[in-house]
């Protein structure tokens, strides 16, 4: 089995909310049993004499990182497909005091304000309620100030990228870090907090043993592993197997209808990039909403991060099939075709055939529903044969359609609209 | 622009399907609170029945509950009838009795729950607010008059336990009784929805004694607040001693709750397809997150594992089970509704 489970498609989108239930009620378990519902020994923390938040979130860290790179080493998991959030340099900052405003003054942050709740502390549901009052704000605000939001983007950001170090090794260098903050905290704890150094301190002389020492003496040496051991991402090579592809390549598993395309950009689903491979020319001509241009002959491995969904079109079926197998071979696990390109989108999106008068009602209704859609994109039907009702020649309109601009987001429109015309009969 | 199809029957024309997704916010409320008020009366009812003379300070249960299930009753009547199409017929209701229909029995059923809660609230509120009762000397009477003569009490206690099971059976009859929608044609739902109000009857009580209960680490505002609403009532304190017995007796309802939900969805699965279907958009389905999430875990196993530390002396009473299970059965009536609509027998034109 290999991970992440959630891109290698182990449960679909309402099963990982369930999934992600389960994690936090096992994040938040853990969180009360080292005392994190618990406000006062929150904020003891800011006075220096209780660090333990410190320690606690500085182990999840090197734990989670030191595991995560070594099951990315030995095959489990493809580090290349896990989320990286975006960094968003002066908002994050922003966001960051904000934060500390409200931990310092309500005792709690989003997580703990959790753990505080569900033990029955009122001061702790109030703060959640003031958490979920002031997500619904946010979202309410949001449209108008994505821009702001979106200041200063840095990208996807990762330590190993920015120092220009080796993975391993920038792994050992934050668990050394992580334990040099465990004895400074100690310290801080004894000298500033006025605090009774713990049996099993780091910094007591090490006359035992005991289960805090060995657990870090662990921890340094699968760092110290680590260190040695390369990079966790994939290589190309190693991910091509002819043979699967072949056979994914003979079902029909990659391809994404017409229709199906269309009723995504109506909807203003976000989750998938869409890929026109021909030439800059044709691109500027006329392209499907909301795609990029990246022609074929400049496919690399690096033309976008692993875990998007990628749709690739051309004019007909052939460069985009090309270009599928060309990606699919650098080992990205989600890349899918328009079934016949850009031709059967005019044929079926933009201007559908009307069915014969002696169709059957389903095909009336389904007609109905695809001359919205066709209006949606700026194009008309047709009769079942001949040319089409508005314009004479299908081919001869199309570069007309205004183009949007190339960066625009694939939708600009809300969805409302475009669902009220889905549902209009006659 | 569009071809002719006024030629279409049955369901292909897409004017059809929209308009049966007919239920609102209105009905799942009124179930929650039927179902909640059910719970109430039969714990009061029974509250009555096995009290000794000795200990009358029944309050919680016989009072309270009572008087709450009044309000909340009238505020779910309020919902059902914001939900009628015709409003000004609703007398037309109680111009008649048809024993084929549950809407006509559910109609009749809420209008005994009012005299027999009343009477239960009556037969000890004297004592339970004596501010209320120096006011209106009759019903130092009324109460004296009841609690003289045993058969009195008994019928009272034994009316609310009646009324409360046909009230709260009523609630899942009124959905299953639809069998256009696979998904309620099922004959547990009754009792489902009658042990979920019982469970959420037992978690408001609960919960209010818990949040009177005196506590080091109360907010201030909190103690001033309860302080001036004894003081003006001259209540006398809670019972807290009852605690422990509604969270071991919520932990029950919970886990019928629990095993009836089991049997309703095991039902479908075996039966036809269209059942299967409907059971599948729970399981796995558009519904799967809140039904698995604010159901089933928060609704049901995260409550009853907080209420078992708290029966186990693990852990404070608290009032966080009594907020997830009240939450979890207003939801599980959200998604019982929405995915009821859902589900139908002719899939073809998902």
């Amino acid at each position: 089995m290999n991970a992440p489970f959630f891109k290698y498609g182990l449960f679909g989108d309402e099963m990982s909310l369930v999934v992600a239930f389960g994690i936090g009620i096992a994040f938040g378990f853990f969180l009360e049993r080292a005392g994190f519902g618990n406000a006062r020994k929150l904020a003891a923390q800011f006075y220096f004499r209780d660090l333990r938040v410190l320690k606690v979130m500085f182990t999840a860290i090197i734990t989670a990182m030191v595991g995560s790179f070594l099951l990315a080493r030995f095959g489990f998991l493809d580090l290349s497909l896990v989320y990286l959030t975006p960094t968003f340099l002066g908002p994050q900052i922003v966001g960051g005091l904000i934060l500390g405003v409200g931990f310092i003054i309500g005792g709690y942050c989003p997580g703990t304000s959790c753990v505080s709740a569900a033990t029955g502390r009122i001061d702790g549901m109030v703060y959640l309620a003031g958490m979920i009052g002031g997500l619904l704000g946010f979202a309410e605000v949001y449209p108008r100030i994505e821009h702001l939001v979106k200041l200063t983007p840095l990208g996807q950001v990762t330590l190993a990228e920015q120092f220009n170090l080796p993975y391993g090794l920038l792994v050992f260098a934050v668990v050394l870090m992580a334990f040099g903050a465990f004895v400074a905290a100690e310290w801080a704890e004894g000298r500033i907090g006025g605090k009774a150094p713990d049996a099993d301190s780091l910094l007591t002389p090490a006359r035992k043993f005991g289960p805090a020492r060995k657990f870090a003496a662990v921890l340094i040496a699968l760092g110290l592993v680590a260190a040695f051991s390369g990079s966790p991402y994939r290589t190309a090579l190693a991910q091509v197997d002819t043979r699967q592809l072949a056979l994914e390549a003979g079902t029909k598993a990659d391809h994404v209808m017409p229709a199906e395309l269309a009723d995504w950009i109506i909807e203003g689903r976000n989750d998938y990039l869409l890929v026109d491979v021909r030439e800059p020319a044709e691109f500027a001509a006329y392209h499907i909403p909301g795609a990029i241009n990246v022609p074929l002959a400049e496919l690399k491995q690096d033309f976008a991060r692993r875990n998007e969904r990628i749709v690739f079109y051309s004019d007909g079926g052939i460069h985009a099939a090309q270009a599928w197998f060309l990606i699919r071979a650098l080992g990205f696990p989600s890349v899918y075709m328009l079934f016949g390109g850009l031709e059967e989108w005019h044929d079926t999106v933009l201007n559908p055939a009307a069915p014969p008068a002696d169709a059957p009602a389903k095909d009336q209704v389904d007609f109905a529903r695809r001359v919205a859609v066709a209006g949606y994109f700026g194009g008309s039907p047709r009769r079942a044969e001949g040319p089409a009702l508005a314009a004479p020649a299908p081919a001869a309109a199309l570069p007309k359609l205004a183009p949007p601009p190339p960066a625009a987001p694939p939708v600009t429109k809300p969805a409302t609209p475009a669902k009220k015309k889905k549902k209009e009969g006659c | 622009m569009c071809p002719m199809i006024e030629f279409t029957n049955f369901r292909h024309n897409p004017g059809i399907d929209p308009a049966m997704h007919i239920w609102g916010w209105e009905i799942p409320v009124y179930l929650f609170l039927g179902g909640l008020v059910a719970g109430l009366m039969i714990l009061a009812g029974f509250r009555l029945l096995i009290m000794r003379p000795n200990e009358r300070q029944a309050m919680v249960c016989c009072t309270v509950g009572p008087l709450l299930g009044l309000a909340l009753l009238s505020v779910g009547m309020l919902t059902l009838f914001l939900d009628l199409e015709h409003k000004l017929y609703v007398w037309r209701l109680y111009l008649t009795f048809e024993p084929t229909s549950p809407m006509s029995w559910g109609s009749w059923i809420l209008l005994l729950v009012y005299p027999a809660l009343l009477a239960n609230a009556l037969a000890h509120l004297p004592e339970a607010l004596p501010v209320v009762a120096r006011r209106l000397p009759v019903l130092v009477t009324i109460s004296d008059y009841m609690l003289a003569r045993p058969r009195i009490v008994i019928s009272t206690g034994l009316a609310n336990i009646g009324i409360g099971v046909a009230l709260g059976i009523y609630t899942g009859i009124l959905l299953g009784a639809l069998g256009a929608r696979p998904l309620w044609s099922s004959a547990v739902l009754g009792p489902l929805f009658l042990f979920s109000g019982l469970s959420t009857a037992a978690a408001l009580l609960h919960g209010i004694l818990v949040l009177t209960t005196p506590d080091a680490e109360r907010p201030e505002f909190a103690d001033f607040l309860l302080s001036m609403l004894s003081r003006w009532s001259q209540a006398r304190p809670l019972d807290t001693r009852i605690a422990p017995t509604l969270a071991q007796a919520d932990n029950s309802f919970l886990t019928i709750e629990l095993a009836l939900l089991g049997l309703l969805l095991i039902g479908h699965l075996s039966s036809t397809a269209v059942h299967q279907q409907a059971a599948w958009l729970l399981l796995t389905g558009p519904y799967a997150a809140v039904f698995w999430v604010g159901v089933i875990g928060l609704g049901i196993l995260i409550p009853l594992s907080l209420q078992h530390l708290e029966l186990q002396h693990r852990i404070r009473h608290t009032i966080a089970p009594a907020i997830l299970v009240l939450t979890g059965g207003l939801v599980l009536r959200f998604v019982l509704v929405a995915a009821g609509q859902a589900s139908h027998w002719a899939p073809m034109l998902d």
